[in-house]
């Protein structure tokens, strides 16, 4: 490659990161932040046990820093920043989250949801304003009294992140028991992933349904749908992405000679917030979580003891490898390379053509139920 | 996925030390008891000033010895409750005195109390899936609350346990509204606090079981025993005991210890036999003629079996207590003091007295060609016998127990050890129908047999569970593999499987197979005093 060449390239991706980034780029083409490659460059973010956030190039597939998380290990829950910089993790037993500077391990931001008594709980739920200057928590809050609990409803909270160290919520609303995977839309309302899919107004709290799963209306032919999800994934071609999996019956519900069982996804563009709810593939074997090719929106790649590819304008699955255990969580970058992570302390890397694998990234710990994502530096 | 199985297999681990701590002697806890809990208690619970309930969360529940001893346990581990061991014997034995369960009560879940390994339980499709999916129907089933207190447990669920609602079979309903408002007012009648069964028992003078009984029980890997049990009351419910007696082959057995009763009829001891600690899990019957339960190894709960003891002299059980037309064998009558003739019903000679002890008479016993098939009454002298010899033609069917089990691996430089299943042959002849499987079929007992294992289905073949996941001896102790990721399965699993346990037994030329389903999975980390 000559010299020019290289040039020529580095311009190109300042010019479409300028736009974002506001920055005088034209000064310095070699972009980086504090010595790591940025202008949206990715980068691959897990939490391991004990306690570790974990920031890997996508490029080198190594680790570039990890950096300790307070408290015991929570769910592993991880929301990048939309300039990528700052990664926002769950901790402390699913209560507390903190932010880090993932180009120092510097802690930009953290809340501790348990107060006065209340005990908060966060099943996974995150999601951070498209300016970056809101952070979402859906809360489950118990309060211990003398000799006794108190159950108190779940409800969004909202964070400015500006607020640093020991930040409290600026404002709540009241949201569904059993949320989960959330994530914000361009819009700004934030998809709540529980029995139902619904959107929420950050701003004024107010609610609308965007995919009924649990309380859909297909009659008694269907069973509802087990739609479930402890781990984020999407940001790679923007969409949320909720798996479920349900019974169509052809006849007496429980007979299960006639019936016919069914993965399905119910998948939001978060650009324009269109819902794409069907049925994909027929259950042949477990798969935790999907991700959509960048290339070609009817294929899906699913991951637990086999890394499969589906195809949804057949209802196919059309190949499917075995791994060399079983993994929880999947993602991946804009090169359309494959990364599965989640449950031991190696990262499984392939090919997304041929399902092959091509390389590993081991960690220091296990990543157990944590998340893999994927964090573009600007 | 909304399957509804009224059918829920119960993976029944141990109860840890609990046992042996009940155990431990507290000298004076009867009247200790409700000073303790003014003392301790109501550091954080209040006094309600309502005699009939006078203390907040501790006067609306009852429960088992053992039930009571998981809440204290939490109110140490999880609530900051500060209180010697000893205390905490005085305070179970009040509670479960004075806020118990009468026998009636208890009858349907007494398995879990004995620590019995691979019970399936029949449960109320209202309770499968939010209740029973975690634990057994036993564990609520033997508790007694008002709906107040059925709701406020429903609270400390949510809340030391926030992923309740989002499990499989929760996170596909409104789990925490269902179980508030739909589940607990069934509770609250199903498992009333306010029940006539435990006023009248509280209200009844309480029988002695000091004394001689005659014990018969079975071990895995030993068989059959019978044994003369003593116990002598030391103090106030608190009895010193010793055990000794026989197994059917003729090896002695003897053991010693101590035992305490609780609510007037529920029997825990702990004594050592032949060295090795065992614990004995029994009811008294509400006459105090018998006891009857389990005795298993305190540190393998699952090695155990049923152990029946009658007050005085009389014949308990046979072993084996089943004799062929034209066969003459070796049987055991067991029981106490069995003085006089042994008379073992038409058609049955008995050719000789092989021996006699305090625990059992051994006799050489001849049933004629044309001996009818049927059930025979046994006596000695003028002990009659609870059990009954049966005559038979042929083996027809065979029924392996339990059914349906599970063992877990274990070991290998682990901390947890393995858990193994045990099984047995349950043998029936026909009946006159000439058809196994029907209504008059005549059960013959249990049998010796020729023990195997087969891969469960094409799926466990094609995995080799057979190779991996254990193998099972001529006694039908099943020991699951070592514990731990296995590089040489496919995915690295570990070495469980699904398999079949078969049980060949031998009836004249012609041999007679029964089989059970074994599930070997994976250890339980947590263990509670019930499961
Ligand atoms: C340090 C505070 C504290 C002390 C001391 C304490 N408790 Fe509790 N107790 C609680 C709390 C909190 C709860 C509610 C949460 C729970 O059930 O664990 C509770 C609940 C209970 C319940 C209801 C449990 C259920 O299953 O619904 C019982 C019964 C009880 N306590 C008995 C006792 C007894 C008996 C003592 C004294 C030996 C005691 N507690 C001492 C704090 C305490
Ligand atoms: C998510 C699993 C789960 C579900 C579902 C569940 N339980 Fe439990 N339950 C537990 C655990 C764990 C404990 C042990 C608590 C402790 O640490 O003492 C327990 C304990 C109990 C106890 C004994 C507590 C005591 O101290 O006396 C009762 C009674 C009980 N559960 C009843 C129920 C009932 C009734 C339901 C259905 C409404 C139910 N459980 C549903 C997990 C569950």
């Amino acid at each position: 490659m000559n010299i020019s060449n290289i040039f020529k390239t580095a311009t190109l991706l300042c010019a479409a990161g300028a736009v974002t980034l506001m920055s005088g780029c034209a000064a310095n083409q070699a972009v980086s932040v504090n010595g790591m490659a940025a202008d949206g460059h990715e980068y691959l973010l897990t939490v391991t046990r004990p306690n570790q956030l974990h920031v890997i190039d996508t490029e080198t597939k190594q680790v570039v820093r990890s950096c300790d998380v307070p408290g015991t290990f929570g769910t592993g829950a991880v929301q990048p920043s939309p300039d990528g910089r700052i990664a926002y993790v769950l901790t402390n037993g699913a209560e507390d989250v903190y932010g880090f500077d993932i180009t120092n391990c510097d802690i930009t931001f953290s809340a501790k949801q348990s107060q006065n008594g209340v005990k908060v709980k966060t099943f996974i739920s995150l999601a951070i304003s498209n300016d970056g200057k809101e952070l979402y928590t859906v809360q489950n809050p118990t309060r211990k009294l003398n000799d006794r609990y108190e159950v108190l409803a779940p409800r969004l909270a909202v964070f400015n992140t500006a607020d640093g160290l020991d930040a409290k919520s600026v404002r709540n609303f009241p949201v569904d028991r059993r949320i989960t995977k959330i994530m914000t839309m361009k819009n700004g309302e934030v998809i709540l992933g529980g029995a139902d899919i619904k959107a929420i107004n950050p701003v004024n709290g107010e609610v609308r349904m965007l995919s009924a799963l649990q309380n859909w209306a297909r009659g008694a032919d269907w069973i509802p749908p087990d739609a479930f999800a402890m781990f984020t994934q999407g940001e790679h071609v923007g969409e949320y992405i909720m798996p479920y999996f349900t019974i169509k019956w052809n006849g007496d519900p429980g007979d299960m000679e006639q019936a016919e069982f069914w993965w399905g996804m119910s998948r939001i563009d978060i650009a324009t917030g269109e819902v794409d709810e069907r049925e994909t593939v027929p259950f042949e074997f477990i798969v935790f979580n999907w991700i959509t090719d960048p290339n070609d929106s009817n294929i899906l790649y699913g991951a637990f003891n086999q890394l499969s590819k589906h195809d949804l304008s057949q209802n196919k699955t059309v190949d499917v490898i075995d791994l060399d255990h079983t993994f929880y969580s999947i993602n991946m970058d804009r090169s359309r390379t494959i990364y599965i992570g989640g449950t031991s302390s190696d990262i499984s890397i392939h090919n997304p053509d041929t399902l092959e694998k091509i390389g590993s990234i081991q960690l220091t710990g296990d990543m157990s139920t944590s998340d893999l994502r994927i964090a573009r530096l600007l | 996925m909304k399957i509804k199985k009224s059918k829920h297999a119960l993976l029944s681990v141990s109860a840890l030390a609990l046992m042996g701590t009940m155990l431990t002697p507290a000298a004076s806890w009867a009247t200790d008891g409700e000073t303790l809990i003014q003392e301790k208690c109501l550091l954080c619970h209040t006094n309600t000033g309502n005699p009939e309930a006078p203390y907040s969360r501790i006067s609306q529940q009852r429960k088992t010895p053992e039930g009571w001893h998981m809440t204290l346990n939490r109110m140490q581990r999880m609530n900051g409750l500060v209180i010697s061991s000893d205390e905490v014997q005085a305070v179970i034995k009040y509670l479960s005195d004075t806020q118990g369960l009468a026998p009636s009560e208890t009858a349907p879940f007494r398995y879990v109390l004995e620590q019995k390994p691979n019970v399936v339980e029949e449960v109320d499709p209202a309770y499968v899936e939010m209740c029973a999916r975690c634990h057994s129907n036993a564990r609520f089933g033997l508790q007694r609350r008002t709906l107040g207190e059925w709701q406020l447990h429903v609270n400390t669920h949510m809340a030391i346990n926030p992923t309740t609602e989002l499990h499989a079979l929760a996170r596909d309903r409104d789990w925490y509204d269902i179980a508030y408002n739909d589940v607990v007012p069934k509770l609250a009648v199903d498992y009333a606090f306010n029940d006539p069964a435990w006023n009248q028992w509280q209200a009844k003078v309480k029988p002695s079981l000091n004394g001689s009984w005659s014990v018969a029980g079975f071990m895995p890997g030993k068989g059959d025993y019978s044994a003369v049990l003593q116990t002598k009351e030391t103090s106030k419910d608190n009895f010193s005991v010793s055990m000794k007696g026989h197994y059917a082959d003729g090896t002695p057995l003897q053991g010693e210890g101590s035992a305490k009763v609780f609510a007037g009829y529920e029997w825990r001891a702990s004594l050592t036999i032949d060295g090795i600690k065992m614990r004995q899990v029994m009811a008294a019957a509400e006459d105090g003629s018998s006891l009857s339960g389990r005795m298993y190894q305190s540190a393998h709960d699952e090695i155990g079996g049923e152990l029946t003891a009658v007050h005085g002299s009389a014949v308990v059980a046979l072993s084996p207590s089943a004799i062929k037309q034209g066969q003459q064998k070796e049987i055991t009558i067991i029981g106490a003091d069995l003085k006089g003739s042994v008379s073992l019903g038409n058609g049955v000679q008995v050719v000789k007295v092989l021996s006699r002890d305090a625990d059992r008479v051994v006799v050489l016993a001849k049933a004629t060609g044309s001996a009818s098939v049927g059930m025979r009454n046994v006596s000695v002298g003028k002990a009659k016998a609870k059990a009954q010899l049966a005559v038979y033609d042929e083996v027809a069917a065979v029924q392996v127990l339990p059914n349906e089990s599970i063992a877990r691996i274990g070991g290998n430089g682990g901390n947890i050890a393995k858990m193994q299943s045990t099984y047995r042959a349950l043998a029936f002849s026909a009946g006159k129908d000439g058809q196994p499987g029907t209504a008059d079929d005549l059960r013959l007992g249990y049998m010796q047999a020729l023990w195997s294992l087969q891969a469960f289905d094409e799926a466990a073949e094609h995995e080799k569970d057979l190779k991996y996941a254990g193998s099972i001896d001529g006694n039908g102790v099943f020991t699951p593999g070592d514990a731990g990721l296995n590089p040489e399965r496919k995915f690295s699993t570990n070495n469980v499987g699904n398999l079949k346990v078969i049980a060949q037994v031998l009836d004249g030329d012609k041999a007679v197979e029964g089989d059970a389903h074994l599930l070997v999975t994976v250890p339980v980390f947590v263990k509670r005093a019930i499961q």
